[in-house]
């Protein structure tokens, strides 16, 4: 959910009517906004809809205020002027990032704010629309820097020189990737890739190595910028396509010119930006449906008017049109949506479900309060500990081979990096981190290991297991066996123990345990080594079963 | 007979008489052969022992106030084998368990032995007071040793404490309870699962910033991919992703990946289990809820883990609304968290269109995000063959349970303090 930070008096301008903070927190909702905090002029928001890139900014939340608190209501209109800059594309790129569409925007009035809004725009659709760049990268020039015509091809990583944006000294493609912050950012984005791409005019100078960084001579926008070029680079343009018109509306919202460019690819040339408006088409019946709402066509039509459709009633349906910078309208549904979101959520009565049905615990989640509750009452403590845990915990500390467990690629931490496979491992962890709490300690687990088990759709198994443990300064066998053996008579299981060995446990102390002549467990006492692996000082009895 | 002895009650006895015999011999020197029981209580040693067995052996009578004799007193059989024992010679063996019940003789065992010696070295002062010392009687007669009855309780050499549940889990499972009895059933769904019932049946494309390797966690092992459900329900997915199908959607318009689909992961939400029972096909009007754990590669702080629980679920039937959607928000608010004002808000969930958030009014924090719900998409529902609305809903269920356990952070819930634990007291508070 992208987090912004506006200005309210500019946001305030936008919409065109001075709004106190107290309305302002309310209206924003119809921009799916939440102002999360107000520090003087500045107002930060939680935008929750990650789909709707012309939110992203104060013109973009400015648009819906206006169409509920104004009388601006309907299509917000963009006029494009045809301009004469010609972008050519190269064959070439068709390698590497074949799309590019463009833009020019004229007669910028940039002051501080204007600059910011800019910039976080530019950047929030580039990382969260565009995926960190891969599917978008953006680049905005000073107009008058350049010589057009432009040329987007892809030169080799050491065929060209020039300075990136923030640094004073010329590198090659190569070394940008090497050192500048961004290369180092974004570089696998281009990795696999002998040639670069690049957009360069026609003096030769650099505009920018898209998707990783601008030159500093063309690409730098300040207050003093007037005239700007804008390009989307990427690989599909139904997210190219968005991206640019979100930028361009939101420069055009504040009154600067937009020129459309000609982009020429080899068998093709296309003219953008293209800010027609879409159609979509809805069932009256529908939105009622859909909405709970009693509304009659008229009101439907006042209530798009408001989200900045342009709705006309064509029989039992509505036929709308929209502005070109959303891109999230597939389905009527959507829609509807925003239908309600005009009416106001707050306004709308909640009305309860009346269908009667009966509920019913997950049987292994019963069982499990059972056996808690028979644990706790035995005097043990219950935890609850991750599944997720390491190697060191699980094989090392506990003196066992390694095998094969579910592991984890790409982890944020190597101490949870796989999923343990059995409990034991957890309480250990448990009573190592408590040895200043008095002693005896007793406690006990109820939780899932996961297996590896082939046969599975998705190869693996989750076990459900009880698992318990007794540290104190003189402890014996009989100690562990005394709280199975409570447990199990509580449980109304018949189990026997059968002799076995295992290299956490001290030999000729350790059994597992059988129910129904079947395996579900083992119990025993530590080993002295796998204690002093864990620090600890008491000795540990321990046992651990499946719930079957 | 060497291995009984008189006890001494017994020797007692041996000398002055039995208590019974006692009181025979004193009514038989009255001239009228009979006493009030006061005064026969003042005249004879032992006296309710001795009543007990005058009347057991039918030798008195007892008429309100007065004893009157009724057999003159005569030579008794235990009489005569107290004084065998004493003098070491062998008696019958049934007067002998009469004697052993009233106490008077005992069998001299090796416990006897042993445990006498043992008192002996004490200075016959009892410390702990034991099996054998009861067995034996040898306790009779005997000094306890005086403890230090205030003091004992800082010095215990083992504590104990009640078994009790973990907070958090017990707070899940009141929840859990309060779903139930509003009706909800449980599913349950395995811990790693194929992106494919994690994102592609909720109609999350493929290239969603959520599938991004930082956004979840992929599996180093096992790295072969898991299996996809039946090829019917497969294409229909992968058409809605491609171009909408039936579904009256456009769709992603991109080219869907089954390969992609079939990678395996840690569930990274609870709705992952959702798609799994609408294709098995789900009770019409249902309603169900689940609460797992899930997974992301989130950098851990005091709101974020690894690893951490998530409550959610659905609601379907014929007709259902966006009003119905708020009034069960409005439900869970009540009856999960006892919050009564309660404010809605617009959202976004990439699954449900329209989707809605609310906050309600906690009495010490102010405003708080309760829940999030949506009517799930029909880009989601009509490919796995659901025909009717489908509501979904999902609690913040950690924040809710840190705000009833007062804890701050997040980690807390799964507290490694024993010490902490030991003294929760959480009684089923509301949220």
């Amino acid at each position: 959910m992208p987090k912004l930070e506006i200005s309210q008096s500019d946001l305030c301008s936008l919409i065109g009517k001075k709004i106190p903070i107290e309305s302002l927190k309310q209206n924003i909702l119809y921009a799916k906004g939440e102002i999360d905090g107000v520090e003087e002029d500045t107002l930060k928001v939680d935008l929750k809809d990650s789909n709707r890139p012309d939110l992203w900014s104060a013109e973009g939340i400015a648009r819906e205020i206006k169409g509920r608190v104004t009388s601006k209501v309907g299509l917000p209109e963009y006029k494009i002027k045809r301009g004469n800059l010609v972008v050519h594309v190269d064959k070439k790129v068709s390698r590497v990032r074949p799309l590019t569409v463009c833009a020019v925007v004229r007669d910028l009035k940039i002051n501080k704010q204007v600059l910011s809004q800019m910039i976080q725009l530019q950047e929030k659709v580039a990382t969260t629309f565009g995926r960190n760049r891969k599917e978008v990268a953006i680049g905005v020039y000073d107009f008058h820097k350049i010589k057009p015509p432009i040329t987007y091809t892809t030169v080799q990583p050491e065929g060209i020189r020039f300075v990136p944006l923030e640094f004073k000294e010329e590198m090659t493609p190569k070394e940008i990737l090497e050192r500048h912050p961004k290369g180092k950012e974004f570089g696998h984005l281009l990795s696999g890739y002998n040639e670069y791409p690049i957009f360069i005019d026609s003096a030769n100078q650099v505009l920018s190595m898209p998707p990783i960084i601008n030159s500093d001579h063309t690409g730098k926008v300040d207050e003093e910028t007037r005239d700007v070029f804008i390009e989307c680079s990427g690989y599909n343009f139904k997210f190219l396509v968005p991206a640019l018109n979100v930028i361009v509306s939101a420069l055009a919202d504040r009154g600067a010119k937009i020129e459309s460019v000609k982009v020429e690819y080899h068998n093709k040339s296309v003219m953008t930006p293209d800010l027609l408006p879409k159609k979509a088409v809805v069932d009256i019946d529908y939105v009622n449906k859909v909405s709970g709402l009693k509304l009659k066509p008229k009101d439907i039509v006042k209530l798009l008017l408001q989200a900045r459709y342009n709705p006309v009633i064509k029989g039992k349906r509505i036929e709308v049109h929209y502005p070109a910078y959303r891109q999230d309208i597939m389905h009527p549904r959507d829609v509807v949506e925003d239908v309600i979101i005009s009416y106001g959520y707050n306004k709308v009565e909640p009305l309860p479900i009346k269908y009667k049905t009966l509920g019913k615990m997950n049987e292994m989640e019963e069982a499990s309060e059972k056996i808690g509750r028979i644990m706790s009452k035995l005097g043990m403590q219950e935890i609850m500990s991750y599944t997720l845990t390491n190697k060191d915990h699980l094989f090392r500390k506990m003196n066992v081979k390694e095998e094969k467990i579910v592991e984890i690629e790409n982890p944020v931490s190597a101490n949870w990096n796989i999923f343990r496979n059995w409990m034991i491992p957890s309480l250990m962890e448990f009573f190592s981190n408590n040895q200043h709490v008095k002693y005896p300690q007793k406690i006990f687990e109820i939780g899932n290991v996961v297996a590896v088990d082939e046969k599975q759709e998705t190869r693996t198994r989750d076990i459900r297991k009880l698992a318990a443990a007794i540290a104190d300064s003189k402890l014996g066998y009989h100690d562990i066996v005394a709280v199975l053996d409570g447990f199990m008579r509580s449980w109304k299981k018949k189990y026997r123990l059968r002799k076995t060995s295992h290299s956490s446990f001290i030999e000729g102390r350790m059994a597992e345990i059988l129910v129904d002549k079947k395996t579900v467990g083992v119990i025993g006492e530590i080993r002295p080594e796998v204690l002093l692996n864990w620090k600890l000082e008491m000795p540990v009895c321990v046992f651990e079963l499946e719930i079957a | 007979m060497s291995n009984y002895k008189l006890t001494e009650e017994g020797e007692k006895y041996l000398k002055e008489g039995l208590p019974e015999k006692n009181l025979v011999v004193f009514l038989n020197s009255l001239p009228q052969k009979t006493a009030t029981i006061g005064r026969t209580f003042s005249k004879v040693k032992n006296y309710p022992i001795a009543l007990k067995w005058a009347m057991e052996k039918g030798w008195v009578m007892k008429q309100a106030d007065q004893l009157t004799l009724l057999k003159p007193p005569h030579e008794t059989a235990e009489e005569a084998a107290l004084k065998k024992i004493h003098e070491g010679k062998k008696i019958d063996e049934k007067i002998l368990n009469v004697l052993m019940q009233r106490n008077l003789v005992v069998k001299v065992s090796e416990t006897f032995v042993k445990t006498e010696k043992e008192l002996a070295k004490t200075g016959n002062v009892i410390g702990e007071l034991t099996y054998e010392m009861m067995v034996t009687g040898l306790w009779k007669g005997k000094k306890f040793k005086q403890v230090d009855v205030e003091t004992t309780r800082k010095k215990l050499p083992k504590r104990i404490s009640p078994g009790k549940r973990q907070p958090y889990n017990q707070f899940l499972m009141y929840v859990r309870e309060k779903l139930v009895k509003l009706g909800f059933k449980e599913m349950t769904g395995p811990t790693i699962e194929t992106e494919f019932w994690n994102f592609d049946a909720l109609f999350q494309p493929q290239n969603h910033p959520a599938r991004d390797w930082t956004q979840i966690y992929s599996l180093k092992y096992p790295k072969e991919a898991g299996r996809l459900p039946a090829k019917n329900i497969v294409e229909r997915v992968k058409l809605t992703h491609e171009n909408g199908w039936r579904t009256g959607s456009t769709g992603w318009g991109y080219k869907w990946s089954s390969e992609k689909a079939s990678q395996l992961m840690p569930r990274a939400h609870d709705t992952a289990i959702t798609p799994r029972y609408l294709v098995k096909g789900v009770d019409i009007p249902g309603r169900y809820f689940d609460m797992v754990r899930c997974y992301r590669p989130d950098v851990i702080d005091a709101t974020h883990g690894v690893e951490f629980i998530q409550t959610g679920g659905i609601v379907v039937a014929k007709d259902l609304n966006f009003r119905h959607l708020l009034g069960l928000l409005k439900q869970f608010a009540v009856e999960i968290t006892g919050i009564k004002k309660v404010k809605f808000f617009t959202d976004y969930y990439p699954f449900t269109e329209p989707s809605v958030q609310i906050s309600g009014e906690h009495p010490k924090l102010g405003w708080i995000e309760l829940a999030g719900a949506g009517i799930f998409r029909p880009e989601l529902t009509e490919p796995l063959g659901v025909k009717e609305p489908v509501i979904a809903w999902g609690f913040g269920i950690d924040r809710l349970a840190m705000n009833a356990l007062k804890v701050n952070d997040i980690r807390e819930l799964f507290s490694r303090n024993l010490e902490w634990l030991k003294n929760q007291e959480f009684r089923y508070a509301k949220a």
